[in-house]
């Protein structure tokens, strides 16, 4: 078996008695984009901190093309990074500043010039080789720190949150530029978000990062199907949680049953529970179908309708189970129960098997 | 934010500050500290300097003059001040900009140049006391050098800008619409001035006023060649004690009362307005 | 409607009268001295009945006044260099440094600025007694960089401060060694702090009065104590050109700090 191109290898950081980051384990190949979801604080920053060099891990390894690189200094990792504050020279103009690494690594003045000229083009900027940084925009300046990140064609790119600080519109207009040169110049890329749209609309895969440990690792579909844990159903997409007793568990199915004893039978289920425990069904709004007749046994729940409110291209509805909790609902436009839903009605809600998952309690 | 400067990799950074403090230890700390510990073991151990600097009418005489002179030039600079740290926060940029030139030119220039000015300009055949007698105030020209008057015209001179600028920064910060909101409130533009701008003010107007106070207070050159021998001021007083009659410990008790009063309306003021700005 | 000065009506006109009259009382005397160098009249008359350049004559025709600027240029570069570099040096560990009791650091940094000159010069004079330092130009350099310094961390520790540390991580990450990112990019980058630096050190150890009259001897002295010792034994209108002289010096150094400042924000 080959080794991956970057292994961050059980990475633990502790500061004092705050533990940062624990058992951080993830293999990302040659060209992929992958990113670190999570909250502040969850990690994910100090992760990148380390494969950076600015911190020294505690514990573990990182493996570069099979080779640690934890004994090299930061200059001399040849890594990337486009950081979340502006920080180009200020007191150099743009193509100095992109010239920067290829000077400091004594390149010859043609090929500077070429490169410069090129890794500029590659943002979009070409032409701006003379201007001065503060006469620039926040979204120019990322893209010139980030033709500066590229134009010594590291091995891996580290980005770290780097349109926080630009407003909606422009930063979408640069996560497609990102897309579009991580395409064009298939480099390793690292990114660092807690937005979860910027994580899914980038990525090929994406590392939900919370409370110093990877909770879970997959391409934005299998997140958002096959959540591992409650907190990933949490982060990626929208989710309704209903809490019962785990009733049966058998080869991770589980039997639910409700405060007012409704039973939900055959969920496929996540995690370690005994008969017994708590458990929580996730759904997701817009996955549950609402319908007068009743499902079938498992994937099916009585309700009554408390409130509907129109939002364009589709109603929102919430709904109240048996035993008291709220459940929403997503209806699109176009849905034959879209017209006729109303207050007070008392219905069902309708899931695909698949749709459905139990999370343990602790 | 999580800084990047951790401790392993740019050291704790202590010892960049090790030529600057031990400079100042050798040359500032310990001499100061030599001159404090003289006034009460020179001529002999004991308390008798200070008894005698607060115990003797001249030398009472000497402190008055010094709070005397150094509260009038407060009090004055403060009133030109206001209005003239108001007019800039509002002018239009082009013309505050000459002003400030000027303000700054003044500040920046020679101390011993400027003082001669006034030497030249205040003497007895001098231009003031000529103007004043050709507009007819007065007959005879008047005494205006060699006395506290021209002290503290002297002073005003140079203390103005440093009034001046610490009340422009906070004038500047003052939201126009707060004053718009007054006026709509039915405040007429004199109730505005008393009840809204002068209190927004007021600790631009007081933090300048502490400082122009506290460095009247030690000032030496300007109280030495306007005011004259006989009009003494409290850093004249270290000077000539120390200087002309060799008096080590008198001149380091003068010095120990200049340095206390000093660093109480300091702290005062670290008091007062660094409590404000938290 | 205070703050806006096209409806303050009436009081526009009050309050820029005061202010152009401040303004004159500020300029006036200045421009007052460099008329009477210019002036013919021994005693000082103004208007003056005529214009000669006489005392300038007299002034570079007397040695010692030539001794005295060149002693006082001599020490300001020196006091200039010293005090840009330790200013430098204390700034980085201001604010860069993490070890306990920066803050108290800084303010003990910041005393000699507050205390009366006239203490300093007192107790350095005392001191120097025994060091046998009066009269030297070490001694002349040690007492101005004391004074100097302070403003020197004032402004490069202001100029640190904007500048952020991220930047130089950026230039690590770049490939240069820490030292380099130091030199070629955070040196660069507060180089108008560091100007600014320079420019006031040397105009506090040109301009020095008090320090200077008791570290100098009657074989060395800088040109303030001179004019200090002219001062007062006469007015003469010698004292008017070579101020004029430092009006025209002050002039050429705050358009070379106001230039460094647009530069900055170019």
């Amino acid at each position: 078996m080959t080794s991956p191109h970057l292994h961050i290898n059980g990475i633990r950081k502790t500061f004092g008695d705050v533990v940062a980051t624990d058992h951080v384990e993830l293999e990302i190949g040659e060209g992929e984009f992958m990113t670190f979801l999570g909250p502040s604080g969850s990690g994910k920053s100090t992760t990148l901190y380390i494969l950076a060099g600015f911190q020294d891990p505690t514990a573990g390894d990182i493996r570069l093309r099979g080779k640690s690189i934890l004994q090299t200094p930061s200059h001399k990792r040849n890594i990337g990074m486009v950081f979340q504050r502006y920080t180009l020279f200020p007191h150099l103009s743009v193509g100095e500043n992109v010239a920067f690494p290829l000077r400091v690594r004594r390149a010859p003045q043609a090929e500077i010039a070429a490169k410069v000229k090129r890794a500029l083009s590659l943002v979009r900027l070409d032409g701006f080789e003379d201007r001065m940084p503060a006469n620039m925009s926040g979204g120019q300046q990322q893209r010139v720190a980030l033709a500066r990140a590229l134009v010594y064609d590291p091995p891996v790119l580290l980005m770290d949150e780097p349109l926080s600080a630009l407003d909606k519109k422009l930063r979408e207009e640069i996560q497609y530029e990102i897309r579009r040169i991580h395409q064009q110049t298939g480099v390793t890329i690292l990114y660092v978000t807690h937005d979860q749209e910027e994580a899914l609309r980038l990525s090929d895969r994406i590392a939900v990062f919370n409370r110093g440990r990877i909770e879970q690792v997959g391409t934005g579909p299998e997140l958002y199907a096959s959540p591992a844990t409650h907190f990933v159903a949490d982060f990626i997409g929208d989710s309704a949680f209903l809490t019962g007793e785990l009733a049966e568990v058998k080869d991770g199915r589980a039997t639910l049953r409700f405060t007012d004893g409704t039973v939900l039978a055959d969920v496929p289920m996540h995690g370690v529970g005994a008969q017994g425990g708590k458990a929580e069904l996730m759904l997701r709004p817009e996955r549950i179908d609402l319908s007068d007749t009743v499902g079938p046994p498992g994937a099916s729940l009585p309700v009554t309708v408390e409130d509907v409110t129109f939002l364009g291209n589709n109603s929102a509805v919430t709904a109240r189970t048996g035993w008291g909790e709220p459940l929403y609902i997503r209806l699109n436009f176009g849905h034959p129960m879209m017209a006729s839903v109303s207050r007070g009605d008392k219905l069902h809600v309708r899931w695909q098997p698949q749709d459905a998952h139990v999370f343990t309690k602790e | 934010m999580l800084s990047f400067l951790t401790p392993a990799r740019r050291g704790s950074g202590l010892g960049m500050a090790m030529p600057a403090l031990l400079l100042l230890l050798a040359f500032f700390v310990i001499p100061v500290a030599g001159l404090l510990s003289r006034s009460v073991t020179e001529p002999v151990t004991g308390l008798q300097n200070y008894e005698t600097l607060l115990g003797s009418a001249t030398y009472l005489r000497i402190f008055f003059n010094t709070f005397l002179v150094s509260g009038l030039v407060t009090l004055i600079t403060a009133l030109i001040a206001f209005p003239v740290a108001w007019a800039l926060a509002i002018m239009p940029s082009r013309v505050a900009a000459v002003v400030f030139a000027i303000i700054l030119l003044s500040m920046w220039t020679n101390l011993l140049a400027r003082t001669y000015a006034w030497m030249v300009l205040l003497q007895q055949t001098g231009l003031v006391n000529r103007i004043l007698m050709a507009i007819g105030i007065i007959d005879q020209p008047i005494q205006l050098t060699n006395n506290l008057i021209g002290v503290t015209i002297g002073m005003v001179y140079i203390m103005l800008p440093f009034m001046i600028l610490p009340l422009y920064g906070v004038i500047k910060k003052i939201d126009p619409a707060i004053l718009q909101a007054a006026a709509l409130c039915g405040a007429t533009k004199g109730q505005a001035l008393r009840r809204v701008l002068l209190p927004l003010a007021t600790p631009g107007i007081a933090s300048g006023a502490l400082m122009v106070f506290v460095m009247s207070l030690g000032y030496f050159v300007t109280p030495s060649l306007l005011g004259g021998t006989a009009n003494m001021m409290l850093a004249e007083l270290i000077v000539q004690q120390v200087q002309s009659l060799l008096n080590w410990g008198m001149g380091g008790a003068a010095a120990f009362i200049l340095l206390v009063v000093t660093l109480a309306l300091y702290a005062l003021q670290l008091r007062l307005f660094e409590g404000k700005a938290r | 409607m205070l703050m806006n000065f096209d409806k303050l009506g009436a009081w526009r006109w009050i309050l820029s009268g005061i202010c152009a009259l401040m303004a004159l009382f500020l300029l006036l005397p200045i421009l007052f001295i460099v008329a009477l160098s210019f002036g013919n009249s021994r005693w000082l008359i103004f208007p003056p009945p005529g214009w000669t350049l006489k005392w300038y004559g007299e002034l570079f025709a007397d040695p010692r006044w030539l001794q005295a600027a060149f002693t006082s240029a001599k020490i300001a570069v020196i006091v200039m260099v010293l005090s840009v570099a330790i200013g430098l040096m204390a700034s980085l560990a201001l604010v860069r440094g993490r070890f306990r009791g920066r803050e108290v650091l800084r303010g003990f940094f910041l005393t000699p600025m507050v205390l009366p000159v006239v203490i300093i010069a007192v107790a350095l004079y005392a001191a120097f007694l025994r060091l046998g330092l009066n009269g030297t130009l070490v001694g002349f350099v040690i007492a101005h960089l004391i004074v100097a310094l302070p403003f020197s961390i004032i402004t490069i520790s202001g100029a640190l401060e904007t500048f952020d540390p991220s930047i130089e991580d950026a230039a690590i990450l770049c490939g240069a060694s820490p030292w380099e990112a130091r030199f070629r990019v955070t040196l660069p980058a507060i180089s108008h702090g560091l100007f600014s630096a320079a420019i006031f050190s040397f105009l506090i150890s040109w301009d020095e009065v008090v320090l200077a009259i008791f570290m100098a001897s009657p074989t060395l002295q800088t040109l303030p104590v001179k004019v200090w010792t002219t001062l007062r034994q006469d007015l003469t209108p010698v004292i008017a050109a070579a101020s004029t002289l430092l009006v025209l010096l002050t002039v050429v150094l705050m358009i070379a700090a106001a230039l460094i400042r647009k530069g900055k924000s170019r």
